[in-house]
């Protein structure tokens, strides 16, 4: 290890650090912990299931909502709507973001109204998009979209105004059209905190999309943990939980930051 | 900024200071105009869009008839106590974590999973042992704020330069020593910018959780609405919780963060980037 | 070489870091496709065990009773009656009777996984 590097710098919860123990499967062993407790908890306070299943009872949970194709079904709706609204949200976003960031004049009339619109999450105009849309897909795929692009659009304007403005002179002056400039300065420039946005926005998005999804009731994981507690079924709500937990951990982790990282390790440093 | 400037009349000067002052408010015009543009030509039902008067007015009914101060300090109430504890939770054991590598080690995938689950994904389960009311919400929040608080602290902490420590020590102070007067101020712009992260996720977690199961509070009083297609006083709440979540960003968290960070030259390297 | 054990350090450690963040992103989408397409892929392979024989090269529209190992919830009764004529159930719960249903609905029956048999309706 290079003694440049701070010590101190070094052991950060990050997820270089996490794959390396991967390898050694030593990232297990808290989890067999957590696991050992729970099952010592059911067991030693003696816990009904309608309050607590025990570890094995989850599992079987498991792999019955596996065998049965319910836990693909609803964590698939849940997955294609969380992709979808991504890509929308970066399709009609980020060209936003560049048009409102080009102008001083126009990113400083809209970053009040982006944070405002930020405060009122996109969870508190369910009731109003219930009412437009009814309780369909719709309604979740409007809310989510909604929670997604604000921070995209955000984000995208402070990376086009952060770029110096003497790139964009200098290439300028060499003589570059509008969309040279827009390919060689603005995009690369903006890139990194692009990302960041996307990122932030992944992470509001799932939230409100669990949220969205419990309340509309028409498939879902959100659906999933919230319609088993109608039932008591404790298993199937545990069950969902992890499964949530993980698929974030999966799109986050191995899909969004991997992004992030080679980005920032392409196009330069992140002003973080 | 142009490097060359015509000189500009004071008259000039002004009137350009009053626009850049006025400019954030063009967008909230906007939608204004475009609100009662709509209105006024296609006259939609008042339960699909209500015109701004109608909004306006039913502010006036359920802040007059106070309904509307009681959901709001019901709500600021649950925020208050679950993210004073999920500071308090999570400075603690972010302290406990930070100084200590074991800890951490073993905490860390544990930490990512929970931070994966936190708000609202607990509440299914909470509702069965909690009950719907202000220990769900509670909860809820402290999940919110704890882990956001949390990682920013531990964070805070294992950023502070040993050589800072180290130093102290060698000088003779003791652990406690230590920790007050080189580790809590070298982590405290983390564990600030952790609580203003933390308190703006956990008011957006409050709502969510009372939207799907609370007594009474402005995500309450939303859902309720619905339910009878009140879109008037959907609209107007949701425009309060906007208005609440700003104010408590600008005018308590930024201060706070201005008085002690930058008062003590503490630089921070988490600069907000993005809401 | 590299001036100084700062400098070799740098650039030693930079390739790995970047490969590393593609092998996340490609175990990332790999993980997600899985989920997503696994079960059709499975249900697919396995086809050929779940259709009666008698049903195995149909002439044109036939009735089945679609047979779960299991109580179907509302995901499932919607997903099988989506493929024919609901016709009521055949006995028990998990017996599903279907009328018309054309070729390529059988196959794509057959190609569900948590169906357990497709038989013949009498």
């Amino acid at each position: 290890m290079s003694t440049a590097v701070a010590p101190s710098q070094v052991r950060l919860i990050s997820p270089l650090g996490l794959l390396q123990k991967l390898s050694g499967l030593k990232v297990l062993l808290p989890f067999a912990v957590l696991v050992a407790i729970w099952w010592a908890i059911k067991v030693g306070a003696g816990i009904t299931d309608e309050v607590l299943v025990s570890p094995a009872t989850a599992f079987a949970a498991f792999v019955r909502l596996v065998t049965t194709g319910v836990l693909s079904e609803y964590a698939s709706t849940s997955l294609r709507m969380i992709g979808a609204c991504a890509m929308f949200s970066l399709a009609v976003g980020v060209p936003i973001g560049f048009a409102v960031g080009v102008n001083r004049y126009a990113a400083r009339s809209c970053e009040g109204f982006l944070r405002f619109l930020q405060g009122v999450s996109g969870i508190a105009w369910l009731p109003l998009v219930i009412i437009w849309l009814g309780l369909s897909y719709k309604t979740t795929l409007a809310v989510v979209i909604y929670t997604l692009i604000v921070p995209i659009v955000f984000n995208t304007m402070i990376g086009v105004r952060t770029i110096p403005e003497n790139y964009v002179l200098a290439l300028r002056s060499l003589g570059a059209g509008r969309l040279r400039l827009a390919t060689d300065v603005y995009l690369p420039g903006a890139l990194p905190s692009i990302v960041v946005g996307l990122r932030l926005g992944m992470g509001y998005g799932w939230r409100a999309l669990i949220a969205a999804e419990m309340l509309v009731h028409s498939g879902g994981l959100g659906d999933l943990i919230f319609s088993a507690r109608t039932f008591n079924q404790i298993d199937r709500i545990i069950v969902g939980m992890i499964v949530i937990g993980c698929l974030y951990i999966i799109v986050d982790r191995l899909i969004v930051q991997p992004i992030e990282n080679l980005t920032i390790a392409r196009w330069g440093v992140l002003r973080k | 900024m142009s490097a060359v400037a015509p000189a500009a009349s004071p008259a000039r000067l002004r009137l350009d200071r009053v626009a850049w002052m006025l400019l954030p408010a063009a967008p909230f015009v906007a939608v204004l105009a475009a609100w009662a543009a709509y209105w006024q030509i296609v006259r939609p039902p008042a339960a699909t869009l209500p015109s701004i008067l109608a909004v306006v007015q039913v502010v006036g009914d359920i802040a007059g008839d106070g309904r509307l101060g009681a959901n709001v300090l019901a709500s600021l109430w649950r925020l208050l106590l679950g993210a004073s504890l999920g500071i308090l939770t999570g400075v603690v054991a972010g302290f406990a974590t930070g100084l200590y590598r074991g800890i951490s080690e073993f905490l860390s995938p544990l930490v990512i999973f929970f931070n994966a689950i936190s708000g609202i994904v607990w509440l299914p389960l909470m509702i069965g042992w909690l009950g719907i009311g202000t220990a769900l919400a509670v909860f809820v929040i402290w999940n919110t704020v704890f882990f956001i608080v949390f990682q920013n602290t531990v964070l805070g902490v294992q950023l502070v330069p040993e050589v800072l420590e180290q130093g102290v020590r060698a000088l003779g102070a003791g652990r406690l020593e230590t920790l007050r007067s080189v580790t809590l101020p070298g982590a405290l712009p983390y564990i600030l910018s952790g609580i203003r992260s933390g308190l703006g996720f956990g008011w957006r977690a409050l709502i969510a959780a009372e939207l799907v199961g609370a007594p009474s509070g402005l995500g309450q009083m939303i859902f309720a609405a619905g339910d009878y297609h009140r879109s008037d006083i959907i609209i107007a709440g949701c425009l309060i919780i906007g208005v609440i979540a700003i104010a408590m960003d600008r005018w308590i968290l930024y201060p706070i963060e201005q008085r002690t960070v930058q008062r003590w030259g503490l630089i921070t390297d988490a600069e907000k980037e993005g809401v | 070489m590299s001036p100084n054990p700062t400098m070799r350090a740098a650039t030693r450690r930079r390739l790995p870091r970047f490969d590393r963040e593609w092998l996340k992103f490609a175990a990332g989408i790999l993980l997600i496709a899985l989920v997503l397409a696994g079960p059709h892929l499975v249900g697919m392979a396995t086809a050929g065990h779940r259709l009666d024989p008698a049903l195995k090269r149909p002439r044109g529209p036939s009735n089945v009773v679609v047979v779960l190992n299991f109580t179907p919830e509302r995901f499932h009764s919607e997903r099988v009656t989506s493929y024919g004529v609901f016709a009521g159930r055949d006995g028990a719960l998990n017996r599903i009777r279907l009328r018309m249903v054309t070729p390529e609905n059988l196959a794509a029956l057959a190609a569900i996984p948590w169906v357990a048999r497709i038989e013949p309706l009498k």
